[in-house]
C-alpha cells in the first residue's frame, strides 16, 4: 500500500521542484508563488501519508523495530540541522547540551531519529520567541531526552489528549498549524516500543518539556 | 568507468524526473524499464553507476542487484538504490544484494544529483585506497 501511495506524490513534489528549481525555464512571481503553494501542501500531504501508515501499521501490530547501534549525539545533531532552518526564519535560537556519557545506543535508529524530530518541530512549530533545546544525559542504563521550549505551552487539561491520534490541540494561534496530528501518538507508541516512556510538562504561555527516556540497549542487532 | 548512468526504473513519470535532473547537470543517462534490460544495458554501455529501482515487475531490484554482481566486468559499477520502501531492514537488504548505497523516494530535487555525486565520489575513493 505504502508504494502506491507515495509514488505518485514523488512525481508531484519532484516535478514542482524543478520547476521551482528554474530547471525547465525562468519563473514569473505568480508561478513561483502559486509552484511553492503545490510544494507544501505535497509535503504536507506526505507527512500526512506517512503519520497514517505509520499508526496503522503499529495498531495492526505490524511494526518492527530494527535495532542497530549508533552515536545518538550525532543523530540529535543531524536533527537539529533539519530544523534550523525553521528556528532561523523564525528567530528562535536552538541549544544543545549533551552530556559526555552520551555515546551509543542500540535502537531503531530511524525510529529515534523520528522521535527526535518531532519533537524538535514541535517547539520550534509553537514557539514565537526564546530558544528550543535538546538536551540529553543518561540515567541508569537509559538515555534522558529533554526537549524544552518557550512557547505556548499546554492547557494542564489538554495534557491527557496530547498523546491521542488526530489531537491537535486548539493552539489559540490566529492559524492552525501545519500538521498530522498523529506525530505525538506515534512518537509515545514508537517510545514505548523501545521499552521507554514519553512525559510532558507544560505551563500555559511560558513553555513545554518533552521528557523521553530510552533504554541505552532495545532490542538485539540483527 | 564512463560519465554516464544507467536508470532502471519501471515509472515513467520517475524515470523522466531523474532523467532530467542528472542530464541537467551534465550526465549522459541510459534508460531501462526492466531488470532485463537493465542487465543488458549494463554489461553493453559498462555505465559509471547505475541506479536501481527496487519494486520492478517480473525480476525485482534485490534479483538485478546480485546478478549485476555477479558478472566480474561490472565489479566496480556502484549500484545505487532508488526505492518508496521505508523500511529500515529493507534497505539492509538490498545493501546485502550489492547495492552501494541508498536513495529514498520521494527524491528530494534539490539534493538528488548532489548525493548521487557524492556516492560516486565516496565509492572512486574508497576504491583508489583498495589499490594503495
Amino acid at each position: 500500500m505504502s508504494h502506491e501511495l507515495r509514488t505518485p506524490l514523488n512525481s508531484i513534489i519532484g516535478f514542482t521542484g524543478i520547476l521551482l528549481q528554474e530547471l525547465a525555464g525562468p519563473l514569473n512571481e505568480e508561478q513561483r508563488k502559486q509552484l511553492g503553494m503545490v510544494q507544501n501542501s505535497s509535503r504536507h500531504l506526505l507527512a500526512l501519508i506517512n503519520d497514517v501508515l505509520d499508526i496503522s501499521k503499529i495498531e495492526a501490530g505490524q511494526l518492527t523495530l530494527s535495532p542497530s547501534s549508533f552515536e545518538l549525539r550525532h543523530s540529535i545533531e543531524k536533527m537539529i540541522q533539519l530544523v534550523s532552518p525553521l528556528a532561523e526564519k523564525k528567530r528562535i535560537k536552538m541549544r544543545m547540551t549533551v552530556s559526555e556519557e552520551v555515546t551509543d545506543i542500540t535502537s531503531d535508529q530511524r525510529r529515534i531519529e523520528q522521535v527526535i524530530l518531532n519533537l524538535l518541530n514541535n517547539a520550534v512549530k509553537f514557539t514565537e520567541e526564546g530558544h528550543v533545546e535538546i538536551s540529553c544525559r543518561t540515567e541508569d542504563d537509559h538515555y534522558i531526552l529533554l526537549v524544552s521550549d518557550t512557547g505556548i505551552g499546554i492547557r494542564p487539561e489538554d495534557i491527557p489528549k496530547l498523546f491521542q491520534p488526530f489531537h491537535q490541540l486548539d493552539s489559540g494561534l490566529a492559524r492552525k498549524q501545519e500538521g498530522t496530528g498523529l506525530g505525538l501518538s506515534i512518537c509515545k507508541k514508537l517510545i514505548e516500543m523501545m521499552g521507554g516512556t514519553i512525559g510532558v510538562e507544560s505551563q500555559l504561555g511560558r513553555g513545554s518539556v518533552f521528557t523521553v527516556r530510552v533504554p541505552r540497549q532495545s532490542g538485539e542487532v540483527s | 568507468m564512463s560519465d554516464s548512468l544507467l536508470i532502471i526504473e519501471d515509472n515513467e513519470q520517475n524515470m523522466y524526473l531523474m532523467h532530467f535532473l542528472l542530464e541537467k547537470k551534465g550526465f549522459s543517462v541510459i534508460e531501462a524499464d526492466n531488470g532485463r534490460e537493465g542487465i543488458e544495458k549494463a554489461l553493453r554501455f559498462k555505465p559509471g553507476a547505475i541506479l536501481l529501482d527496487i519494486q520492478l515487475p517480473e525480476m525485482d531490484g534485490y534479483a538485478v542487484a546480485r546478478e549485476l554482481k555477479e558478472h566480474p566486468e561490472l565489479s566496480g559499477v556502484p549500484i545505487i538504490a532508488v526505492t518508496s520502501y521505508a523500511m529500515v531492514g529493507d534497505r539492509e537488504r538490498i545493501l546485502a544484494a550489492g547495492a552501494t548505497g541508498y536513495i529514498e523516494k520521494p527524491i528530494n530535487p534539490d539534493t538528488f544529483v548532489e548525493e548521487i555525486i557524492r556516492y560516486l565520489s565516496t565509492h572512486n575513493r574508497s576504491n583508489q585506497e583498495g589499490y594503495a
